[in-house]
């Protein structure tokens, strides 16, 4: 079973060096140098930057609680409420500030739990190779074609709690498969390095040879999962909380985006509630991907602007 | 006019993130028609530079910094685009080292013969051509992974050769090939070179080889050319000491007495600003001048050469400053270390090792001897525990089974038995300083603490040749040479005190000039810590130098054995022959 997706193994190894070397000449840290030398990534990096301070300073930016419904409801941009109110008479801006904290978080939460599982899943199996193998991949490839939404609707409308950490569960576990393919493609090429097989000589066991030898050749390829899978949790929980599926009493871009539509802003005219949260999605992916082209130029030296 | 004219050329690096790098520094020579020149120089001398800059190949951050390349009247460096294009392979075609993997693999031969004429507009017989190069018709019909390594590199010698360029350029165009076919390639180049009359620039790491084949040699080193003669005069009369360091690392293994030269010490940093010569501090006859006066490229000999001493005397002599001299007493009767009976070793019905035996003895070096298929690997394999014999045993000192070792006790075993590997570039994790290496074996194996794996790993470093141990313990592998990341590769095989050494390879990846000298520690090791040695290599003059006894391997089977002095000047089996033809040897051909 060595079905693979169209990525091509890279030289990673000579990208970590490139970091590290970095790092010693300027005390800053390495991968952070060549990723702010790239001009994409450096404008994601500044919108990224934008979009967690707000989400930290949430309470001084944002004008209202968001969810005060005192105020008159279904009204346009004005003086008092910037973008305008729901149906329910909150403030659309107070709600797409704080909306941000989830999404982050969701991101964050999501986004690092299936990069592990895709790291403990695709290192396994990359490495031991054999009937382990057979065995792991056949539940990558299971998770690969597996619909991803239909399964995220299922599991969302049917678990007995409810809540954010519940939507954090069912995107982690349904998105670390690609991950987890992409580690193993990658695992495998570095394993028969020769590097590794004098570890073994050393007497050093498997774990640590995969932690101390192999990962640290692999830290872009990590980062670059590890953002995918961000835009992948914070796309997902958009959907599930578009859907109705999301926990109703948090604040969060689907949410709004939701309650926007069944509020029907559409028909009141109301065009800021329904553009700002899209927007500010619109805004955090291209954020991510704009980083993403940087790391990319991590672990791909011919993609550096030099 | 010359048909290719260098003149002042200089080519600079300049990273962004480091200092710049003048790799190719004021070079100036002309090549005629039909000429064959040759173009020598170690790792980091700029000769490969200097061939992409010919071909206008320069990527970034490399550019050309000063100078000009004129080809058959047109100024290389300055034209446009689309001024080269019609250059490009029908008047000046190359052949690199990876040539072999530049074929579409998606299409046949054929198909990439015909897409060559149809590019230029031309037409021609891809079958010629592919026997041109010895090859038959019907490959034409095959795809690029049905073909051998040899095969490939000289099919794209012949897709060089299809629109009858005035001029191919070859960057080791058969390095990483085996010996034998390395040989029938380079033969066969010669031929077609005086047949079809092209001019050629050959560039090569290989003294022997380039030697052998040009009629005249250039020698570069840290940017510069530092002697140009015709192949005939440096044979007899070395200018530069460097060259003559350099012919001093051949010698006839068929001799009773064998020493050979190497150079010890490494180029120069360039991207410091270089006052006198720039080969002044590795040259044994250097005088103080040397290292305050940049010596000027001046007629000399029946060249030219830029050597103050050259300059002033006419003549220097260099030669026999550093050498290993090989020195092998009878071998006294000890018990082996490790006894290999009658082995063999199946792979899905295929037979890779068949019958062989051997004993690996404390302070003695046996070396298996043969080209990649023969078998050589798998026997190293074999001996380390990695696999299994299909029959036969493989059993180390105390009667313990190798191929029955499994989980802790093969740990355990792996202790004896350190690896030394043949690419020093692949076999340091490029993220792991050497503290970090040296520590594993001896905090796992040795059981030292953390600070004493320290102190020692400054010791191995020492042992080495590595002096002062202090500024390479913490350096990454990329900061240190082939050879210094080689002796690395050394310390860390030694580090947990084994019985056993397995080398598999271990200088063919580095250069010419520097390997006797690595050969030297191998044999000063074996010898002072009474270790077993079994030598893997393709290389008879340097299984000469080390081994005690020699163990010829051809399709899994030995096919000569004995002492190495007595297989190599009775050679009975063809395919030692053939291996020892292969050997170019400059020294001896007049």
């Amino acid at each position: 079973m060595t079905t693979s997706l169209p990525i091509q193994p890279v030289d990673t190894e000579q990208a970590e060096v490139a970091a590290v070397e970095a790092a010693r000449a300027t005390k800053v840290p390495g991968w952070f140098v060549i990723l702010w030398r790239n001009r994409k990534c450096r404008i994601g990096l500044v919108m990224l930057a934008v979009f967690v301070f707000v989400a930290l300073l949430a309470p001084v930016l944002a004008p209202y609680a968001p969810r005060d419904n005192s105020f008159t409801a279904s009204v346009g941009p004005n003086g008092s409420n910037w973008l305008g109110t729901t149906a329910q008479g909150e403030d659309v801006l107070s709600q797409l500030v704080y909306g941000a904290r989830t999404s982050l978080l969701v991101g964050l939460a999501a986004g690092t739990l299936s990069t592990v599982i895709g790291l403990a899943v695709g290192l396994t199996a990359g490495y031991l190779r054999g009937l382990v193998d057979e065995v792991l991949s056949f539940f990558i490839n299971l998770a690969l074609v597996v619909p991803v939404l239909p399964l995220m609707i299922t599991l969302a409308a049917y678990a007995p709690v409810k809540g954010l950490w519940l939507i954090i569960f069912v995107i982690s576990i349904t998105g670390w498969a690609y991950g987890a393919r992409l580690k193993r493609s990658q695992i495998i090429t570095l394993r028969t390095r020769d590097y590794i097989t004098a570890a073994k000589f050393a007497g050093d066991s498997t774990a640590r040879i995969i932690v101390r030898e192999i990962l640290p050749n692999m830290t872009s390829l990590v980062v670059v999962g590890f953002m995918g899978a961000c835009l992948g949790a914070i796309g997902g929980e958009a959907g599930l909380a578009f859907l109705g599926l999301g926990d109703p009493t948090t604040t969060s871009w689907g949410t709004m985006l939701n309650q926007a539509n069944t509020g029907g802003a559409m028909l009141t005219g109301q065009w800021a509630w329904l553009i700002a949260p899209g927007v500010a999605f619109a805004g955090l992916m291209t954020a991510l991907t704009l980083i993403n082209f940087g790391v990319d130029a991590l672990s791909n030296p011919h993609l550096r602007e030099d | 006019m010359a048909l290719l004219e260098v003149d002042d050329l200089s080519v600079t690096y300049s990273p962004r993130d480091g200092t710049p790098v003048r790799a190719v520094d004021g070079v100036s020579f002309e090549i005629a028609d039909g000429e064959f020149v040759g173009l020598l120089g170690e790792s980091g001398s700029g000769k490969s530079t200097l061939g992409n800059a010919i071909l206008r190949l320069l990527d970034k951050p490399a550019a050309v910094s000063g100078g000009s390349v004129r080809f058959d009247g047109v100024a290389v460096t300055s034209a446009s685009e689309e001024e080269i294009r019609p250059l490009r392979w029908a008047k000046i075609s190359t052949v690199f080292q990876s040539s072999m993997n530049s074929l579409n693999p998606v299409i046949t031969i054929g198909a990439q013969f015909a897409d060559t004429f149809a590019a230029h507009g031309r037409e021609g017989d891809p079958a010629t051509l592919l026997d041109l190069v010895s090859l038959d018709a019907d490959v034409l019909r095959r795809y690029p992974h049905e073909l051998s390594g040899g095969m490939k590199q000289r099919v794209a010698l012949a897709l060089a050769l299809a629109l009858e360029p005035k001029f191919v350029l070859l960057d080791e165009p058969t390095t990483g090939l085996d010996v034998v076919v390395q040989h029938n390639i380079l033969q066969r180049l010669r031929e077609l070179q005086s047949q079809l009359g092209f001019a050629v620039l050959f560039i090569s790491h290989d003294l022997g080889t380039v030697m052998e084949m040009a009629d005249r040699v250039m020698v570069m080193y840290a940017g510069e050319l530092v002697e140009d003669q015709p192949a005939r005069a440096m044979m007899s009369a070395q200018l530069h000491p460097y060259t003559q360091g350099l012919l001093g690392s051949y010698a006839d293994p068929r001799a009773t007495e064998i020493s050979v030269d190497y150079i010890p010490g490494r180029p120069p940093d360039l991207s410091r600003p270089q006052v006198g010569c720039r080969f002044a501090a590795r040259c044994p006859v250097a005088i103080d001048d040397c290292s305050t006066q940049h010596p000027q490229l001046l007629p000399a000999g029946a060249g030219t050469a830029r050597c103050l001493l050259v300059e002033r005397a006419g003549l220097v002599d260099a030669r026999r400053a550093r050498s290993f001299v090989a020195v092998r007493a009878e071998a006294p009767a000890v018990d082996p270390v490790l006894t290999v009976t009658d082995a063999a070793k199946e792979y899905r019905g295929k037979r890779a090792v068949d019958g062989v035996s051997f004993e690996l003895r404390p302070g003695q070096v046996t070396a298996l001897v043969g080209q990649s298929g023969s078998g050589k690997t798998t026997i190293a394999r074999l001996v380390t525990g990695v696999e299994r014999p299909t029959s036969g045993s493989v059993t180390f000192t105390g009667g313990v089974d190798v191929g029955s070792l499994r989980g802790r006790k093969l740990r355990a075993y792996r202790r004896h038995t350190q690896l030394v590997f043949q690419d020093p570039f692949a076999a340091l994790n490029p993220t792991r300083t050497p503290a970090y290496a040296l520590s594993r074996p001896l905090q796992n194996h040795l059981g030292l603490s953390k600070a004493q794996a320290r102190t020692r790993a400054g010791e191995l470093l020492e042992t080495v040749g590595l002096h002062p141990a202090s500024q390479y313990l913490d350096k990454l592998p990329h900061q240190l040479s082939g050879g210094q990341r080689q002796r690395v590769v050394i310390a860390r095989a030694l580090a947990p005190e084994p019985r056993i050494l397995v080398a598999d390879e271990p200088i063919s990846m580095l250069d010419v000039s520097i390997r006797a000298e690595i050969l030297e520690l191998l044999d000063n090791l074996v010898r002072t810590r009474q270790l077993g040695m079994l030598y893997i290599t393709h290389d008879l003059l340097s299984a000469r130098l080390l081994a005690d006894e020699v163990l010829v391997l051809n399709e899994g089977q030995v096919v000569e054995r004995g002492r190495t002095l007595q297989v190599i000047q009775n050679a009975q089996a063809t395919y030692t022959q053939e291996l020892l033809d292969a050997i170019p040897n400059p020294v001896t051909r007049s």
